[in-house]
C-alpha cells in the first residue's frame, strides 16, 4: 500500500482499538506504539520530500480529477513530520499527567475519568484528522478532514464537562459549526464553478481561465473559513479563553499545531490555487498584520500562564501568515521557517505552563520557585527567549528574515506592518518577563517542593531540546524553507505529480 | 425548480442567521441547522449547472445529472447529523451545570474559584502533594 495512506490509518485504527484497551498503562502503550509508527512513517515521507519529490497517492487508483489525491510535497512533509513529532509527546505527556494526580480535590479522579472515557482514543483521532487535512489534495477531502479534526477537538475540548469546558466549549462548537457551513457552500460552489474538486486540477482551470468575479467570490469564502480556523484578527476571538481550558497536553497540541492547520490551509490554497487574487492576499495581509498586535497586547494584558501563551500563539500566526502573503518568495520563506519554529516554542511552553501549573495551582500567585525549580526555570527563559524573538535564540532568525524580507519587499502596508512586528517582539518579551518575575523571581520562603512525575519532565525536556535544535541547525532549517518556498511558488512541481496519471491514461487510451 | 431553489436556500440561511443570534440554547442549535440545510441545498443547485453526456461508467445516451454533489451533499448530512447530536448533548449538559439555557448568562459563568494554596510551615516545604499540606477548604 501507498507509503501516503498511513499517516491517517496507523491513528484511525489506533484510536477505535483504544476504544476496547481496557487498563490505562495498556492504552498508553498503544497509543505511543501508534505515534511511534507515524511518526517513522513521516520521516520517511519527509526523506523522500525534502529530497524534493512530490509524494502523490490516488486513492483506490482512481485516476487524478475523479478520485481523491494525497499529495505531499515539502509543505506538507514538513507539517507531517512537526505534528507527528508533537503527537509522540502529547501522548507520553498525556498518559503521565492525566494517571498522576495533579492536586487535591477533584483533579486526580477527574483526570483519571478523562482517560478511562477516551482521552488517548480521541488524540488519535485528532491526529488522523490533523494528517488528513495535511496530505489532502482535495477540496471537498479536506472539508471532511477538517471536520475529523473539529469533531476529535471538541470531544477532547469538553472531555471532563467541568463549567469553564462547558462555557468556552460552545463558544468553539458554534464558530466552528458556522465555519463548516460556510466551508461546505464554498465547496460546492467550487464545484459548479471549475467542474473539479482536486486543487492541482482547479489550478490549472484557473490559470487558464484569468480573473473572474466569482472566482474571487469562492476565493474569499475559502479565505473566511481558513481564516476562522487559523485565528486570525477578527475572526480569532474564540481562542484565547478556550485554548486554556482542556487538560495540558491537550491544550498544547492545539496551540501547537492545530491553529497551525488552519494557516497551512490558507497558504496551500492560496499558493496553489488562487495566486492571482492580489485583493484578497492584500486583505489577508493587513488583518494578519493586525493579528500581530491583537497577540502582542493580549498577552500584556493576561495574567495566567496558558492565557498569555494563548495570545502569543495568536501571535505567531499573525507573523507566519504576513510572512506568507507579503508576496516575495524571500518572505516566503521566512514564513516557513517561522511556522516550524512557531509550532515546536508554543508547545514548549504549554509544557512547561503544565509543570508549573502543577506546582503553583492555576493561579501562580506564589513567586521564588526558581531557587527549588532551577531547570524547570532555564527551561521556561530559553523558550520564553525563544517566543520574543532574542538573538540567538530561532525565533530571532526567523523574526529578522521576516523583518527584512518585509522591509525588502517595499511599500508603505508592509513597512507599517514590519514596525507592528517589531512592537510585538518587545510585548511579547514584556509579557514573557513578567511571568518569570511573578512565578520565578523573589524569596522562595513559601515555595514547597513537589514531585513532578518524570515522564512528564522527560517529555518537555525533549520539546525544548527540539525547540534549541532549530536553533542550533538553523542555517540547514533555513536552506529548507527556501527551497520549500520555491517549490510552493512554482506551482508546476505539485500539479504535473498530481495529474501526470491522467496524460498516462489518455495515450492509454 | 432552478429559480424558486435560490429563494428557498436564502430563506433557510436567513432563518438560521436569525435563530443563531437569539440568546436560547435550543433555538441557536435549530438555527445551525437551518443554517447546514441551506448549505447542503447550495451543493446541489451549484452542481446542477454540471451535466454530463453519460454516466461515468455506463454507456447510454445523456444528459444526466452530475451525482457527486449529491455525493458530497451525503457526506455533510452525516457530518452535520454528528455534530448537532454532540451539540444537543452539549446544551443539556451545560444546562445541568449552570441551570440556564440562556446564551449570555451561559458565557458570563465565572470560573469556580480555587482556594488559595496555604503551607501549614514553610520552614519544612513537604515533599509530595499526597503527604503535603493541603488547601484551606472554603
Amino acid at each position: 500500500m501507498n507509503l501516503l495512506a498511513w499517516p491517517i490509518l496507523l491513528p484511525l485504527v489506533a484510536g477505535a482499538v483504544l476504544i476496547l484497551v481496557p487498563r490505562p498503562r495498556a492504552r498508553t502503550a498503544v497509543s505511543v506504539s501508534a505515534s511511534l509508527s507515524v511518526l517513522a512513517v513521516s520521516l520517511a515521507i519527509g526523506v523522500r520530500a525534502f529530497g524534493g519529490e512530490v509524494l502523490v497517492a490516488q486513492m483506490a487508483d482512481w485516476p487524478a480529477p475523479f478520485g481523491i489525491s494525497l499529495v505531499a510535497d515539502r509543505l506538507a512533509a514538513m507539517m507531517l513530520v512537526l505534528s507527528s513529532a508533537t503527537g509522540l509527546l502529547t501522548v507520553l505527556f498525556a498518559g503521565s499527567s492525566l494517571q498522576h494526580p495533579p492536586r487535591r480535590g477533584q483533579g486526580p479522579l477527574l483526570n483519571r475519568a478523562r482517560e478511562a472515557f477516551g482521552a488517548q482514543s480521541l488524540l488519535q483521532f485528532l491526529f488522523m484528522g490533523v494528517n488528513m487535512s495535511l496530505l489532502s489534495g482535495d477540496l471537498f477531502n479536506l472539508f471532511v478532514a477538517f471536520e475529523v479534526m473539529l469533531v476529535a477537538s471538541y470531544g477532547l475540548l469538553l472531555l471532563g464537562g467541568e463549567l469553564p469546558q462547558l462555557r468556552e466549549g460552545f463558544k468553539y462548537v458554534v464558530v466552528n459549526l458556522i465555519a463548516s457551513a460556510i466551508f461546505v457552500i464554498a465547496a460546492g460552489l467550487a464545484y459548479g464553478l471549475f467542474g473539479s474538486l482536486n486543487m492541482a486540477d482547479i489550478a490549472v482551470r484557473l490559470a487558464e481561465h484569468g480573473p473572474d468575479q466569482r472566482i474571487t467570490l469562492v476565493a474569499l469564502l475559502l479565505a473566511l473559513v481558513f481564516a476562522i480556523k487559523a485565528a486570525l484578527f477578527p475572526f480569532g476571538f474564540w481562542l484565547p479563553d478556550s485554548y486554556p481550558v482542556p487538560p495540558a497536553a491537550t491544550s498544547a497540541f492545539f496551540a501547537g499545531l492545530l491553529t497551525k492547520v488552519g494557516a497551512y490551509a490558507l497558504i496551500r490554497s492560496f499558493t496553489l490555487m488562487f495566486p492571482q487574487e492580489e485583493l484578497i492576499h492584500t486583505v489577508i495581509l493587513v488583518l494578519a498584520g493586525l493579528t500581530i498586535l491583537l497577540g502582542g497586547f493580549g498577552a500584556i494584558a493576561r495574567r495566567r500562564w496558558r492565557h498569555v501563551l494563548a495570545f502569543a500563539n495568536i501571535a505567531g500566526i499573525g507573523y507566519l501568515t504576513v510572512g506568507a502573503f507579503a508576496g516575495t518568495s524571500a518572505s516566503l520563506s521566512a514564513a516557513l521557517y517561522y511556522l516550524a519554529h512557531s509550532v515546536l516554542v508554543v508547545f514548549a511552553l504549554f509544557l512547561v505552563a503544565a509543570l508549573a501549573e502543577r506546582i503553583a495551582g492555576p493561579d501562580y500567585r506564589i513567586e521564588g520557585h526558581l531557587a527549588r525549580y532551577p531547570w524547570l526555570g532555564v527551561g521556561y527563559f530559553v523558550a520564553a527567549m525563544a517566543l520574543a524573538g532574542v538573538p540567538p535564540t530561532s525565533g530571532f532568525v526567523g523574526k529578522y528574515s521576516l523583518i527584512s524580507a518585509l522591509i525588502g519587499a517595499g511599500g508603505d502596508l508592509r513597512l507599517w506592518i514590519a514596525g507592528g512586528a517589531v512592537v510585538t517582539s518587545f510585548l511579547l518579551l514584556y509579557a514573557g518577563m513578567q511571568i518569570w518575575q511573578r512565578f520565578f523571581w523573589g524569596e522562595s520562603d513559601a515555595v514547597h517542593q513537589v514531585r513532578l512525575p518524570r515522564p512528564m519532565v522527560a517529555v518537555t525536556a525533549t520539546a525544548l531540546v527540539l525547540v534549541i535544535g532549530l536553533a542550533a541547525l538553523s542555517g540547514p532549517a533555513f536552506e529548507f524553507a527556501q527551497k520549500t518556498a520555491a517549490q510552493l511558488s512554482d506551482g508546476r512541481q505539485y500539479i504535473e505529480a498530481v495529474l501526470e496519471p491522467r496524460g498516462r491514461l489518455l495515450e492509454v487510451e | 425548480m432552478e429559480l424558486f431553489l435560490p429563494f428557498l436556500v436564502a430563506l433557510l440561511i436567513a432563518v438560521g442567521v436569525y435563530l443563531v443570534l437569539s440568546r436560547v440554547l435550543i433555538r441557536l442549535i435549530i438555527g445551525l441547522s437551518m443554517i447546514s440545510y441551506g448549505a447542503n441545498l447550495s451543493i446541489l443547485l451549484a452542481g446542477a449547472g454540471v451535466r454530463q453526456e453519460a454516466p461515468p461508467l455506463l454507456d447510454v445516451a445523456g444528459p444526466y445529472n452530475d451525482p457527486l454533489p449529491q455525493a458530497l451533499i451525503l457526506t455533510a448530512i452525516v457530518i452535520g447529523f454528528g455534530t448537532t447530536a454532540l451539540l444537543l448533548v452539549l446544551s443539556v449538559r451545560a444546562y445541568q451545570v449552570t441551570r440556564t439555557d440562556h446564551v449570555q448568562e451561559l458565557a458570563e459563568q465565572p470560573d469556580p474559584v480555587e482556594p488559595p494554596v496555604v503551607y501549614a510551615d514553610p520552614e519544612r516545604p513537604s515533599v509530595s502533594p499526597e503527604v503535603g499540606p493541603g488547601r484551606r477548604r472554603p
